[in-house]
């Protein structure tokens, strides 16, 4: 019990510290811009194609975006075609009834999320080894506590970036696109967030794992970056060369042990797979951490 | 020493970085209440041992016994123990106050507890005008301020300070001795130095580390001989030492040239300096002039005299 009661001191701590720590600041502003950039213009991209759209069928120009999209977007033919491009018919079924703007904003969140996190967090358990600020706390409380609050401290941190971003990508969406103000698009785009929030969670556990290997912030941010894109690279190769016998069948195997391998649950609707998925991710982002703790309660500090 | 009497019991701890070995089979306890001096030369093991007490290292052989509860444990020492570790930043975005408030609910205080202690340690060290500013804001010795005042919150039994008063400036110089002989007799402390003028104003046991090894233990008083010797800084050699041997019969008296200095070892069951001084200064005096008179050696005197003769 004391324990966790230490472990929460210590997130709360590196949570609060993060929040005011000017890169992270910078990062996390960083990061709501690119959101509220991309949905810019990601309307603009749809503004064009409807105009286009409008010319060839000769009909008159919208003034405002989304008009034609979101019509589209509900035709029974436009959702039978996308369901014929996917693999994954029960996570169409149910991205297809969603608003455009949530998935413009749910692709950007799951796609950057993992460089989000290296770059805000990924250096974190490093630097306080590296500058032995860390020995100012581990004679109050055990390592565990310490090095498990910085990753909920951080993964705190991650959400209130999501929420930022999702909340500002909204704010553009209902200033240029018909239809886009509604308070349930606003409830789904914060839902999104916790989905991506959720996503980053083993990403966190990756990055501040690895963190604990080395004294060097910029080691750790750099290791971090590899690890991410040796995730990406996996999930490709998982995805492309999956087979059912042979080496092929070893991959999806391998797949359980990347978070791309869990990512789909979080886009489904029903509660059973998004709680499968989360508590996947968790217990992932878990392990990972461990990992690295296993190392850092042996070494020097 | 009985273990009751013991803050801190190591025994032949070896710590090895590859082949070289920073702490050769060291072996040191430390009285409770003690202030313990360690000195020694750099690389010597002062530091690693300190570390390996704070639980930081990990040991390759040998035994910790701390406050009784045996090698670190936070569950068991955490605010027992604290440590000024050397060459450690403290978070440059913290603010002392809040650090301090930290630190002092991280070792198992209540939050108002932990506010008063960190508000009074930091007025302790003069840096009650900066409770709020960010650490990256502070100068160096300021710094250093904090980073003592986060060893004392609430109050540990034991505090390790490694070098604790480089880079003050000589008025907090002065202040921070006045408070660390202030927890004389209160608290076991163990400061580790190069200062040994700060070391014999502080301390009233000394260690001598030697390439990992402890290579004198004693209290202060017996290493300089304050209880039995008395040191006459003279002008010259006195010529005759007759008439001193004759006014001294149980004393023994030698000259040490390099400081020109006539060193007198007496029995202190049998007499005082006091009576020492009343019988040996009129034979003294008409051969050669006395400009001081001190208790036992100094620290530094005593520290070269163990250090191995290098060779010329």
């Amino acid at each position: 019990m004391n324990g966790m009661r230490q472990l929460w001191r210590v997130a709360c701590y590196e949570w609060f510290d993060a929040l005011r720590s000017r890169r992270a600041l910078v990062v996390l502003l960083l990061y709501m811009a690119a959101a509220v950039c991309n949905m810019h213009w990601s309307i603009n991209i749809l503004h064009k194609l409807e105009n286009e759209l409008a010319t060839m069928l000769q009909l008159p120009q919208s003034e405002r975006t989304g008009v034609i999209s979101t019509a589209l977007w509900k035709s029974k033919p436009f959702q039978r075609m996308m369901r014929e491009m996917a693999e994954n018919d029960l996570v169409l079924q149910d991205i297809t009834g969603k608003h455009p703007v949530e998935l413009i904003y749910a692709w950007f969140a799951f796609f950057y999320t993992p460089l989000l996190v290296v770059l805000v967090a990924g250096n974190r358990i490093a630097e306080d080894i590296g500058s032995g600020a860390v020995r100012y706390v581990i004679f109050r409380t055990s390592r565990a506590s310490w090095s498990l609050g910085k990753w909920v401290g951080q993964t705190l941190m991650i959400g209130v970036a999501l929420l930022l971003s999702g909340v500002g990508a909204y704010a553009v969406a209902k200033c240029r696109l018909a239809g886009s103000g509604t308070p349930d698009l606003f409830l789904n785009m914060v839902q999104w967030s916790g989905r991506a929030w959720i996503y980053s969670i083993p990403y966190l556990g990756l990055a501040m794992g690895l963190s604990h290997l080395t004294r060097s912030a910029s080691k750790a941010t750099v290791t971090g970056i590899i690890a991410i894109t040796v995730c990406f690279v996996l999930s490709v190769l998982v995805r492309h060369f999956s087979t059912d016998t042979g080496w092929g069948a070893v991959l999806p195997i391998l797949g359980l042990l990347i978070p791309d391998g869990h990512k789909m649950y979080l886009w489904r609707n029903a509660v059973a797979p998004l709680v499968t998925g989360s508590v996947y991710l968790v217990t992932l982002g878990l392990c990972y951490l461990l990992a690295g703790y296993a190392v850092f309660r042996k070494r020097d500090v | 020493m009985s273990k009751m009497n013991t803050a801190i019991e190591t025994q032949d701890l070896v710590k090895r970085y590859g082949a070289r070995r920073a702490l050769d089979g060291l072996t040191l306890s430390v009285p409770r209440f003690a202030v313990l001096g360690l000195i020694g030369p750099n690389g010597a093991g002062k530091t690693t041992w300190m570390m390996s007490v704070a639980g930081f290292l990990h040991l390759c052989s040998g035994r910790v016994n701390l406050l009784g509860g045996g090698p670190f444990d936070p569950a068991v020492h955490a605010g027992r123990i604290s440590i000024l570790p050397q060459d450690s930043d403290l978070p440059l975005e913290g603010r002392p106050l809040e650090l301090l408030i930290h630190y002092g609910l991280l070792q198992g205080l209540t939050r108002q507890a932990a506010a008063q202690s960190a508000a009074e340690m930091l007025q302790e060290v003069h840096l009650g005008d900066r409770l709020n500013a960010p650490i990256r804001s502070l100068s160096h010795g300021m710094r250093k301020r904090v980073m003592i005042a986060q060893c004392f919150i609430g109050y540990p039994e034991v505090v390790l300070l490694d070098e604790p008063l480089s880079g003050l400036d000589p008025r907090e110089l002065a202040h921070m001795r006045a408070f660390l002989t202030r927890r004389r007799g209160r608290q076991t402390l163990v400061i580790s130095s190069h200062n040994l003028h700060d070391i014999e104003v502080l301390c009233d046991h000394i260690a001598f580390i030697e390439k990992g090894r402890t290579v004198r233990f004693a209290t202060l008083d017996e290493l300089v001989g304050k209880a039995n010797t008395l040191i006459y800084q003279v002008s010259q050699e006195p010529a005759d030492y007759a008439p001193l041997t004759a006014a001294l019969p149980d004393a023994s008296l030698t000259f040490e040239d390099s400081s020109s200095s006539l060193i007198c070892r007496y029995d202190p069951r049998l007499t005082t300096a006091e009576e020492i001084n009343r019988r040996l200064l009129p034979a003294l005096l008409p051969q050669c002039g006395v400009t001081t008179v001190t208790r036992g050696a100094s620290l530094e005197t005593e520290y070269l005299k163990c250090l191995p003769q290098e060779s010329p």
